[in-house]
């Protein structure tokens, strides 16, 4: 008789909870069925009356009745849930491509975001970085470079003179000086920095742009390394073999000094006024340190060699970015400098 | 310097015309010798080959050091190294009359005149060259003149030996002076100016005065002329400082200054002489040597012979060399090479090289580097100790601050180190306090800057036009003239948020960007600076510092270029402030292991009394129990009077040891209460 209401009810609640259409209807039935007061509660109340054998087997019916019912409940309302929360995240639907708020990132300038490669490229193998002053003396920009008052080659190099008896260095030469003072052979330096020219401004010239001086002093240096070094240089930057020329050059610093030339980059060799129409354009002079500058600076050329190079920053900048007016890097034009 | 293909094809005879011909030619003089410019077809046809020329255009710059590359035979020594072929020398020696020269020479300072030839032609007619000499000269450059002073331009081209043709009876006296000129001596010059000359400047002198700036320019009254029948060649060797001081001086550069100037061989002079007795004979036949000719010299000291160990190049050039290949680009290039003892050489240097281009063996590495090629040298890793590199900390601590400022969305700008008189007054930096640039490139770029606000206002204008709101920084040098030899450089950062639509909170925002890049930093109110809103001004202090300025720009500089909107700045010296971190040392402090208890104050103040003078107070009151204090909000208007503000903070207080109790709580908050009230604050409880 029991077992027969125990059957009815579960057939009964599992119609209910199959039929409810909400989260409330299931739970109406599950309170029926299983609540305190439900139907389940009343029918073990009339436990007591049996005996215990009966008691038992029914017991086990109860159970049985009561899991089926529990887990029944349990998979209807996590369907419920489940669908609830579909829908309501449905609705949460927004148009991601609607602009976000707030300050959009800024830019570093291309000049500085290179020299941030270059001097890590060069700490990675073991190089200091000097940063020398703008204003330097003659003797710096010139004279320990061996170009003395009546060299030629300070024609090369337009300078600017200053009320004060200096010179705005024509190069980042001058840290060469400062480098093998201050740190003494062996050494291995690069010194960035914005160098003056006196010269007119057009889209290939600028008074003012920006340098790059290595330079290494050891016991055995040959131009074998610094081509190494120069190798090593272009790949990083360009992250493909670059094709560039080495030919003769003449820098008093250097001995021999030849200069690194790199396919123009932007008219692709074809000529453009960056190259000045030739297809190539002058990207690194460089060299073996010159004995004489070695021994202006009290180091001793028959213990010591060393090479030097000067990478013009602005030109492998123009070069890297296709840029074709020289003027734009200090322009301050924002529509231009927030590409970087 | 130009050069004529076919020019260079007769000093080299292997040279044809499709092999190398003129571009390949070109290219491979700038692989192994001097970076060419440019070939272009020749603007006269050459009638010695009756064939179209080409010229080869080489950069000046890269000749500097290389005094016999301004003539054809050096450069056709260099090509014929480079492809194998061989010189022909055009110099006659022999045609150098003998006996007893009809002009002296009397040299008074050989320091300043190492040589000077001389010889006298007589029975010169002035005529026009021969077309073929005409064109060779227009070709590269030169114009024709007349055959006299042709013959001098094509040997100035070729060995280069400049000459200069006096008007032998235009010459006072029977002797030539070289000497330096005197006071007050003046020289008409052929090219109709009159130069004032100093005791500094070298002259050709005759008996009644200077004739001549030596290796500059000739004199206007002893030129020859249509009628001149006797000239006085002179073919000399001057010292390359002097031409060059007396030609910068003056502003005057010739073809032989600029060729004087780099050093020429001394050995040229008679070869000169003897090249121009030749010309004589084909372009004015009737002109024949008068005498022998005159050669004054000093004692010419040569290079020495170099010792040259075979392995020293192999070591230079980092790739190993042989000895056939280091004697053979040495021979080709005219170098004299014996072998004494094995894989050692003495090279002894031809006088052409031996100016000033070439005394030492690491010369010779480049010699021998250049014709191998470059690029012919196999890459090779240096074997060196591994070392950390020394520390630059400036380097770091500037990367930081601009990626800061990018991150903040501030786009970093490059401005020039130059201000002008009006650039500098705008930010009321007085233009004598700069240093000035002694000759600028015009009127606008003067004197170098002290301070990077002018740039940054210069960007704000300009920009201004394309957005309506922008930031910008700039990290750079700013230039401080000192008694001492070098000025004082600070690196400055600087940075400037403009909005056309700007209020205060763009002065707040910059000072969170301030806290981003300086963390932990704060204000205080500063007296402005006449470009400064009087009233938004502050000193930026930092570890006890002060490290800069904030501020708005004053509303009126705006105006004046017709900007509308609000710029806030600030500028910031970032040596000192790199100093700053330098020695920070980071401990940590325990993190509380009790709960703190919150409360919230409001105190009435003055409108204008600083908030954080507030804080300060509420912080101190709550001495060791304090965990934490926040600003909430500022209110000011009803109920509160007229030129009065309530400002309210959140404050946490705690113990370390053990949980405060609810009684304790309120105590804290009490002593904080009367404290306040003690320093005559009211508080809204
Ligand atoms: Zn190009």
């Amino acid at each position: 008789m029991l077992d027969a209401k125990l059957e009815e009810l579960r057939r009964a609640t599992l119609a209910g909870f199959a039929s409810a259409v909400s989260l409330e209807q299931l739970e109406e039935s599950r309170v029926a069925a299983l609540g305190r007061k439900g139907t389940l509660a009343q029918i073990s109340k009339e436990f007591g009356k049996l005996r215990p054998e009966e008691r038992a087997q029914l017991g086990k019916l109860l159970n049985s009745v009561k899991q089926d019912l529990e887990s029944d409940y349990g998979d209807k309302k996590r369907g419920f849930e489940q669908a609830e929360l579909a829908h309501r995240l449905a609705n949460e639907w927004i148009d991601v491509t609607l602009p976000a708020r707030g300050v959009r990132v800024g830019s570093l300038h291309p000049i500085t975001q290179l020299q941030s490669e270059i001097e890590d490229l060069f700490t990675s193998l073991g190089f200091a970085i000097l940063y020398g002053p703008e204003v330097e003396t003659e003797e710096h920009n010139f004279d320990a470079l061996n170009i003395p008052a009546t060299h030629p080659a300070r024609d090369m190099q337009d300078t600017f003179w200053l009320s004060d008896g200096n010179l705005l260095r024509t190069h980042t030469s001058p840290v060469q000086v400062r480098g093998m003072r201050e740190l003494k052979p062996p050494l291995r330096m690069i010194a960035p920095g914005r160098v003056f020219r006196n010269e007119e401004v057009d889209a290939s010239h600028e008074h003012t742009f920006y340098q790059l001086e290595g330079m290494m002093v050891d016991r055995e240096v040959s131009i074998a390394n610094l081509i190494y070094f120069m190798k090593i240089l272009l790949s990083s930057i360009f992250k493909r073999d670059a094709i560039v020329r080495l030919r003769p050059g003449y820098f008093p610093f250097v001995e021999p000094g030849f200069e690194l030339d790199i396919h123009c980059l932007i008219c692709d060799g074809a000529g453009c006024p960056v190259c000045k129409q030739s297809g190539w354009v002058e990207l690194l002079p460089c060299g073996l340190v010159h004995p004489n500058v070695l021994r202006m600076s009290d180091i001793d050329p028959e213990e010591w060699s060393g090479f030097a190079f000067g990478l013009g920053l602005t030109r492998l900048a123009m070069m890297r970015y296709g840029i074709d007016d020289i003027r734009q890097l200090q322009g301050g034009d924002l529509r231009f400098l927030t590409q970087f | 310097m130009k050069f004529s293909y076919r020019w260079l094809a007769e000093l080299v005879p292997g040279l044809a015309d499709d092999s190398p011909g003129p571009l390949e030619l070109a290219r491979l003089i700038t692989m192994k010798t001097a970076e060419c410019e440019g070939v272009e077809p020749a603007s006269h046809l050459d009638l010695h080959g009756l064939a179209p020329d080409y010229i080869i255009d080489i950069d000046n710059k890269s000749l500097t050091h290389r005094p016999d590359l301004w003539g054809h035979i050096g450069m056709a020594r260099e090509v014929a190294a480079i492809t194998g072929g061989s010189l022909v020398d055009p110099v006659k020696v022999s045609l150098l009359p003998t006996g007893q020269p009809e002009i002296r020479v009397r040299i008074a300072d050989h320091e300043l005149c190492p040589r000077y030839s001389a010889l006298v032609m007589e029975g010169v007619q002035v005529d026009l060259s021969p077309v073929w000499l005409q064109n060779r000269l227009e070709s590269i450059g030169i114009n024709a003149i007349n055959n006299i002073v042709d013959v001098t331009n094509l040997i100035l081209a070729e060995l280069p030996q400049p000459m200069h043709a006096f008007d032998a009876d235009k010459l006072t006296g029977d002797t030539i002076h070289v000497r330096l000129a005197r006071r007050h001596e003046r020289l008409r010059a052929l090219n109709g100016e009159t130069y004032d000359l100093t005791e500094e400047d070298l002259v050709i002198a005759d008996a009644s005065g200077p004739v001549a700036l030596a290796g500059v320019i000739g004199g206007a009254e002893t030129a020859i002329s249509e009628g001149s029948r006797r000239v006085v060649l002179e073919s000399a060797n001057f010292n390359a400082a002097r031409v060059r001081l007396t030609s910068a001086r003056l502003k005057l550069r010739t073809d032989a200054s600029v060729r004087f100037e780099k050093a020429l061989d001394p050995e040229n002079t008679v070869r000169g002489l003897a090249r121009a007795v030749e010309l004589f004979q084909e372009v004015c036949p009737s002109a024949r040597p008068v005498g022998g000719f005159a050669d004054d010299r000093g004692v010419l000291r040569p290079v020495g012979p170099i010792l040259l160990p075979v392995n020293f190049v192999s070591r230079k050039l980092g790739t190993r060399v042989t000895l056939q290949r280091v004697v053979a680009i040495l021979r080709a290039l005219g170098f004299t090479v014996s072998e004494p003892q094995a894989e050692t050489l003495i090279v002894t240097v031809p006088s052409w090289r031996a100016t000033k281009d070439i005394s030492l063996r690491d010369d010779l590495v480049e010699e021998i580097g250049r014709m191998i090629g470059y690029n012919e040298i196999p890459p090779v890793a240096p074997k060196v100790s591994c070392v950390v590199p020394p520390a630059n900390p400036m380097r770091l601590f500037l990367r930081s601050v601009r990626q800061q400022l990018a991150s903040q969305g501030f786009t970093e700008v490059y401005n020039y180190s130059f201000v002008n008189e009006a650039e500098a007054e705008r930010f009321s930096l007085s233009i004598s306090e700069h240093i000035a640039i002694r000759n600028p490139i015009g009127s606008e770029l003067t004197h170098l800057r002290r301070s990077l606000l002018p740039g940054l206002f210069k960007n704000i204008v300009d920009n201004v036009r394309h957005s309506p709101a922008f930031r910008i920084f700039e990290v750079g040098q700013e230039i401080h003239g000192n008694a001492s030899s070098l000025p004082n450089e600070i690196t400055r950062g600087a940075a400037a948020i403009y909005d056309a639509h700007g209020d205060e909170q763009d002065f707040f925002e910059l000072k969170r960007v301030l806290e981003c890049v300086f963390p932990s930093s704060c204000l205080s109110a500063a007296e402005a600076r006449p470009f400064e809103h009087p009233t938004r001004t502050a000193y930026i202090h930092w570890r006890g510092t002060v490290i800069g300025r904030i501020f708005e720009l004053h509303p009126l500089l705006l105006q004046r270029e017709g900007v509308e909107g609000r710029a806030v700045l600030f500028e910031t010296d970032l040596d000192l402030a790199q100093r700053l971190t330098a020695s920070r040392l980071l401990r940590y402090t325990p993190v509380r292991k009790y709960p703190t208890s919150g409360f919230d104050l409001s105190v009435i103040s003055d409108i204008r009394m600083p908030a954080d003078k507030i804080q300060d107070a509420l912080a101190q009151l709550a001495g060791s129990h304090l965990a934490s204090i926040e600003f909430i909000r500022q209110y000011d208007g009803p109920p509160l009077l007229p030129g009065q503000k309530s400002v309210s903070y959140h404050i946490e207080a705690g113990a370390l040891d053990h949980t405060l109790s609810a009684e304790e709580v309120a105590e804290i908050r009490n002593q904080i209460i009367e404290g306040m009230r003690g320093r005559g604050f009211e508080l809204r409880v």
